[in-house]
């Protein structure tokens, strides 16, 4: 349609339906709406003879008419006209397309922008953009013979108008739906990325993650360690989408990159709350994080937790949970220093659940899961290998709204060369030698070895008698070697929590209560540590000798 | 209840010889026997040749005798100390704190 049209009379019915044809063909297949608008606005102009035109839509949070282009001499492109302010705003709240042949005349007319701009409004012609009975906006013509038949025809542009703007609209949130599913596909990615390769079935650490719909940002990680010691971490980030992804990818790298030097976890977690707090602490974000080093050889594991749900020890049929020992991560390089608190577990056969609180925050039966559910559930696997254990732990969960990440830590060492469990009491003491010496004896050691183990250990069991229990109590001994390794020998009492600083040091005060035989036991062991029992109250004894 | 050991005289000296494992459960009855013939002033000599076990209990009534014997300038020694209680007597450097006898005649027979 040139605009150079001679002036349209008698109207030319086939032109006008050319020109609303053109107009929706260029508002639905153009990307840039206002440069449509301008050139559709220009058409409109030229083929009804107007001076100018505006193109008004409704704010839909404020409610205001914003002119979002315009053809003429004045440019009012932003102009904001409060809800039925003028001759437009009528239109609009009505719905309904009118044709002001005298604008001065009109008591809606606002004369502010010719006021404003030293143009002269005469006369107007205004449409509303209808879809459905719902007004979007309105185009106003300005300044021309306008008759009653284009009004008409400013009514049918206005709703072919008003579809394209739907369209567009919808385009666009198809668009920004499309870009948020390619980001939290690209978090999930990053996501898959970061988490440890398969691991053997039988390896002792085993992690599970199972991503909800939304991504999250949980993690975990196992690491091999050059010396034989398995480096492992479970995290959740807080956030969702590529923030949350991108953080959960840094963590997980520092991890890795501190992990297979650094022996302890509260210097690593400190080292990466450090690193956290100074690129993401502004934020809001932070992570909370166990980590942890784990010695297949002695079965103990060191952790520290920052702000993390506490793990649980499943040993023997009873839990124990160790709690957080500093806040979160990434918040302030002062709340998670190389001090906070360490936890040292012997798991004693046992084996050590990590979680995230996809798990206890899920549903079973309607209630929320808690600690005590997950308790029921990891009771419930026991019997099951360690990978397939926390398969089916998860799978019960799933589907769920949030991820579900577990990790677990089995103690997988052999059977033990002697396990005793006994009243200890004076009487017993013979007994207990005699089944020392053997198990020392089957498990490749000299008589001479036997013969230190069974001192060391009789001292031990002594002191547990005349100090800790301050006469007979329940005890359990566990002698070990696995993979040729040193032989280790566990004790555990039920008797009060040992104080660690009242022991005699080495050499010193040997001939007090207990002095003695704890030198004894020093003496003829290569390690002797104290540490509290695993489960409950009381004391773990190790002490290892390495054989020949 | 009847302790691990043996006594007899041989003139004023008394001989306990010690047997089989010394323990918590047995040492009071081997404290009180070395510190009853050192209350009759009688000089004391521990054979120590049938000893499989001593702990730090049996030591400590060891060393309880053997305080006292000095502070009433009576004799003590210990004889023919079986490996297992050298061993022990070693880790607590007492080896050189013991007047220790090879064999029981050395102990026994006067100088």
């Amino acid at each position: 349609m040139p605009s150079s049209s001679p002036r349209r009379r008698p109207a030319s019915y086939h032109r006008q339906l050319d020109l609303i044809a053109e107009m929706s063909h260029a508002f639905a297949s153009s990307h840039d709406l206002r440069e449509t608008l301008v050139r559709g606005l220009r058409q409109v102009a030229d083929f009804i003879e107007a001076e100018a035109a505006g193109f008004f839509l409704v704010d839909e949070i404020t409610g205001e008419l914003v002119c979002h282009a315009c053809v003429g001499p004045v440019d009012i492109t932003g102009l904001r006209l409060a809800p039925g302010q003028g001759i437009v705003g009528r239109v609009v709240a009505q719905n309904v397309a009118t044709l002001v042949a005298d604008a001065r005349a009109d008591p809606h007319f606002g004369a502010l922008v010719d006021l404003r701009t030293g143009f002269v409004t005469r006369s107007i012609l205004c449409a509303p953009l209808s879809v459905q009975g719902h007004c979007l906006g309105a185009i106003e013509l300005i300044n021309g013979a306008f008759r009653a038949g284009d009004r008409q025809l400013l009514r049918a542009i206005g709703a072919s108008v008003a579809l394209a703007v739907v369209n567009a609209r919808l385009a666009k949130a198809m668009v920004e739906q499309e870009r948020l599913a390619r980001e939290l596909e690209l978090a999930a990615e990053i996501q898959r990325a970061m988490l440890p390769a398969h691991l053997p079935g039988d390896f002792p650490v085993q992690g599970i993650n199972h991503p909800a719909r939304e991504v999250s940002g949980d993690f975990f990680d196992i690491l091999q360690r050059a010396d034989g010691r398995v480096a492992f971490a479970i995290g959740d980030v807080a956030g969702k989408g590529i923030d949350a992804a991108l953080l959960m990818a840094k963590t997980c790298s520092l991890f890795r990159f501190l992990a297979k030097t650094q022996d302890r976890p509260a210097a690593l977690l400190s080292a990466i709350n450090a690193e956290l707090c100074e690129t993401a602490g502004s934020r809001g974000t932070f992570v909370t994080m166990v980590a942890g080093l784990f010695d297949p050889v002695s079965g103990a594991v060191l952790l520290a937790n920052a702000g993390h749900e506490p793990p649980l020890l499943h040993w023997d049929g009873l839990f124990t949970s160790y709690p957080a020992g500093a806040p979160p991560l990434g918040i302030d390089p002062g709340l998670v220093t190389p001090a906070m608190p360490e936890t040292r577990i012997a798991l004693g056969g046992g084996c050590l659940y990590l979680f995230t609180d996809g798990l206890t925050e899920a549903f079973g039966n309607g209630h929320r899961l808690g600690s005590g559910g997950v308790q029921r559930m990891i009771s419930a696997a026991a019997g099951l290998p360690a990978d397939r254990r926390l398969a089916a732990i998860v799978d019960r969960l799933a589907p769920t709204r949030d991820d579900l990440t577990a990790l677990l830590v089995e103690d997988r060492r052999g059977p033990p060369l002697l396990r005793l469990e006994l009243d200890a009491a004076p009487e017993a003491l013979s007994e207990i030698r005699r089944r020392v010496a053997e198990a020392v004896l089957k498990g490749g050691g000299t008589p001479g070895v036997a013969a230190d183990v069974v001192l060391a250990v009789g001292e031990a069991v002594q002191n547990v008698i005349c100090h800790g229990y301050g006469g007979p109590g329940p005890l359990a001994l566990e002698i070990r070697r696995d993979g040729g390794g040193p032989l280790t020998v566990h004790l555990t009492d039920c008797a009060p929590r040992l104080d660690l600083a009242s022991l005699p040091e080495r050499c010193s005060a040997e001939l007090q209560p207990g002095g003695l035989g704890l030198h004894f036991m020093r003496s003829v062991m290569d390690q002797v540590t104290f540490l509290p029992a695993p489960v409950g109250c009381g004391n773990l004894l190790t002490m290892t000798k390495a054989l020949p | 209840m009847t302790g691990p050991f043996l006594t007899r005289y041989v003139g004023r000296t008394a001989v306990v010889a010690l047997s089989g494992e010394i323990d918590m459960q047995n040492s009071p009855l081997v404290r009180s026997e070395l510190l009853r013939h050192l209350s009759d002033r009688a000089d004391l000599v521990v054979d120590l040749s049938g000893v499989a076990y001593i702990d730090s209990s049996g030591i400590a009534s060891l060393v309880e005798a053997f305080q006292t014997a000095r502070r009433q300038g009576t004799r003590f020694s210990l004889a023919a100390v079986s490996p297992a209680a050298l061993r022990v007597l070693q880790l607590a450097r007492l080896d050189e704190v013991f007047l220790l006898h090879a064999r029981l005649d050395d102990a026994v027979t006067p100088r």
